[in-house]
């Protein structure tokens, strides 16, 4: 008797759900028939408050929802294997513009562009590679690239600078870098850094590490007391989650860091002294723009100095003000094509 | 005869009532949101069961979830806490998809059996490490299987990154080659009926695999002594059944099952395993097998369940603006109502007689 009761209850649960579904299935999408721009965004396992990337691609969707009245979306990614579904999720719901965020999801942007060839895609830092890994660009997809080593040169001329006149702790003429992986994106930044300290001053030293992760802030913490304990006093971290530790270090030490991707002066205030920035939300915002006038490019698209996609963050107070000038004047000189930073490595 | 059906039917309120507590829970997080719970509870069902691409959606997330719930069940039946599950579904993805990477130019016939027993053989080995601690050294398994998760996460990291797994093209992300075509689980419904569906094939292997759960514990003399151990070890002593060597193959059998799930998850979803490929599913597991009370249809109904709100958040929060991390919220509160009544239920055994979960001391 008590198991009839039981399996009774389960099942007007079962139908008790069923129904409530079936009835919201009616209403349907009221935005169907309203023709307004739908634009939706993936993250990345990282999720919407990584205080990096996606935070950022964020920012630059709703600051395009407000502009241009468009009707966006996000879907944040749990696990690898969602990035598929969730961009084929947009992608059935007739979305204009559907964005990857991530070199992560270059296979899945792939798979589902290929599928959908009336829909737009856009990947950040990617473009679309086929499940052997080789990358192909696709005439509905546009791949946003950055000139990081535009950015990274500018904080490295804030580095040499500092280095070269022995400011403040930065005494020892030393100066470093930590990346996550050697992938290109992220050797691109210190490429362009030690480029520029190998311009700005030739007599320091410089050195290159990696903690072959980008969550792990206790391998880049131990990078960083390796990097301090040979004597550097700036360390520019390229490492995500990883260069948080790595930052850690200089601030355990008393020495300098360097931020990346986004202003990371806020999370080790006197320690870091600026950030190598890419901006991520203006390559949204401009793509978003773009789908809504009609000028979307598949392809390859540059962010770069010159159209203000690249920069330096926030400096602290102990950087003087011929560094700032130093790093001002190498950003007009890289809009200019006067300075083309390198994209390889000077010390591995 | 009775018990498979009897021991679901003794506990269904205890879950169902969980679940709607949850649920309600849910809602007052979706209201403080500013949302409107009702249409984010529609827009919940919808993701998941709304058109038959999200239902095969809805099932690739069950599939691991049902083998990896077995993987804690078989332990649990055992009198063992298999945390270890997660690791023991990498060890044999891992497994899988060196095989199948390996020998990718052999015929289906001939590697996908290879590749089967690769997976489920590597999770079988992991698990019944466990397993011989505890029965040899009397190590708690609980310790053990979570030490083998990070030992596996780590070599994993080795493996993948710069080790003898890495593809040397490998889309940015650590990961291996893919696996030989002959290694792949083909989806099984045409391109015609749901556009775009990736349900392959593990689906069958998964129904296979709750078959062999039940008729392996309630239809074998093994099972038999499996769930006599669980139930008490020192009685089923008594009675000749040996606790050592059935903890043993307990926990190897509970390995097999997440070792299967792994290899599907390579065969079927993936076509190569890398770097963080885990996903959680064998920590999801545990509140599977609970929720299902380690019964073959509860765990089912249970995954269902799981794999409904994983995919149906993702729409959750495209369609609603709802986040869905209001999924784990909810799945967390579930939890912690099964938690209490297990708490109430072990207070109550404590009185009476002998621990049911330390049966094995």
């Amino acid at each position: 008797m008590k198991r009839v009761l039981a399996l009774g209850l389960l099942a007007a649960t079962i139908v008790a759900a069923c129904g409530g579904g079936s009835s919201g299935t009616g209403g349907g999408s009221p935005a169907a028939s309203a023709k307004a721009i739908k634009i939706g965004l993936v993250t990345d396992v990282g999720g919407l408050n990584d205080k990096s990337f996606n935070q950022a691609a964020n920012t630059g969707r709703l600051n395009a929802e407000k502009d241009f009245s468009l009707q966006t979306s996000v879907i944040e990614s749990k696990k690898q294997e969602d990035y598929v579904p969730n961009l084929t999720t947009f992608a059935q719901q007739n979305y204009d513009l559907v964005i990857a965020v991530g070199f992560l999801m270059q296979n899945a942007a792939w798979k589902v562009a290929t599928q959908f060839p009336n829909v737009k895609f856009a990947i950040i830092d990617g473009a679309p590679a086929n499940d052997k890994g080789d990358t192909a660009n696709l005439p509905n997809v546009a791949n946003l690239f950055f000139k990081e080593q535009e950015a990274g040169y500018l904080v490295g001329v804030i580095a040499a600078t500092m280095a070269k006149n022995k400011v403040g702790k930065a005494t020892h003429n030393t100066v470093c870098s930590m990346g996550g992986i050697p992938i290109p994106p992220v050797d691109r930044y210190i490429a362009g850094y030690q480029d520029a300290i190998k311009t700005i001053s030739p007599t320091t030293t410089i050195l290159n590490g990696y903690s072959n992760d980008f969550v792990d802030q206790q391998k880049g913490k131990e990078v960083g007391l390796n990097h301090i304990s040979k004597n550097c006093d700036i360390l520019f971290q390229v490492a995500g989650g990883s260069g948080l530790g790595y930052i850690a270090a200089a601030k355990e030490k008393g020495v300098y860091g360097i931020g990346v991707d986004v202003d990371q002066i806020d999370v080790a205030p006197g320690t870091v002294i600026t950030s190598a920035i890419k901006r991520v939300d203006k390559a949204v915002y401009d793509t978003s723009k773009a789908v809504k006038d009609g000028s979307f490019k598949a392809g390859d698209n540059s962010f770069n100095a010159t159209n203000d996609g690249i920069g330096y963050g926030k400096l602290d107070s102990v950087v003087p003000a011929d560094a700032k000038a130093a790093a001002d004047k190498a950003l007009a000189d890289i809009k200019s094509g006067a300075i083309k930073p390198k994209t390889d490595l000077t010390v591995k | 005869m009775r018990q498979p059906t009897a021991q679901w039917a003794t506990g269904p309120a205890v879950p169902v009532v969980s679940v709607v507590v949850a649920l309600a829970i849910g809602a007052l997080f979706v209201l403080a949101s500013g949302h409107d719970p009702i249409s984010a509870y529609v827009d919940l069902f919808r993701g998941a069961f709304g058109s038959p691409y999200d239902i095969t959606e809805t099932l690739i997330q069950t599939i691991p979830l049902v083998l990896a719930g077995l993987a804690v069940a078989v332990a649990f039946r055992s009198g063992l806490f298999n945390i270890g599950a997660e690791s023991q579904l990498l060890v044999g993805a891992v497994a899988a998809g060196a095989v199948g990477a390996r020998f990718g130019s052999l015929p289906g016939p001939l590697l996908f059996p290879m590749v089967l027993l690769a997976g489920i053989g590597a999770g079988a080995v992991w698990g019944g490490i466990a397993g011989y601690l505890k029965a040899a050294r009397g190590v708690n398994e609980v310790i053990t299987t979570i030490m083998q998760n990070y030992i596996v996460v780590f070599v994993m990291h080795w493996l993948l990154q710069n080790g003898p797994m890495t593809a040397p093209n490998a889309l940015g992300t650590p990961a291996s080659a893919p696996i030989g075509d002959g290694a792949v689980l083909p989806v099984i419904i045409p391109n015609e009926l749901v556009p775009l569906t990736r349900l392959h094939a593990g689906l069958f292997l998964a129904v296979a695999a709750v078959v062999v759960f039940w008729f392996l514990l309630w239809r074998t003399p093994l099972g038999y002594e499996l769930r006599a151990v669980g139930l008490g070890a020192r009685a089923a002593a008594q009675a000749g059944i040996d606790p050592r060597s059935r903890t043993v193959i307990a926990m190897a059998i509970a390995g097999g099952f997440a070792g299967l799930a792994g290899m599907i998850q390579v065969s079927g979803v993936f076509h190569r395993v890398f770097d963080g490929f885990s996903s959680g599913y064998g920590f999801d597991a545990i509140a599977v097998a609970l929720l299902g009370k380690n019964s073959p249809i509860g765990i089912v109904l249970a995954a269902l369940l799981f794999g409904g709100f994983a995919r149906g958040g993702t729409i959750m929060q495209a369609n609603a603006g709802v986040s869905s991390q209001l999924v784990s919220v909810i799945e967390a509160t579930v939890l912690f109502v099964i938690a209490a009544e297990l708490i109430v239920r072990l207070l109550a055994a404590r009185r009476r007689g002998p621990k049911p979960l330390e049966a094995i001391a």
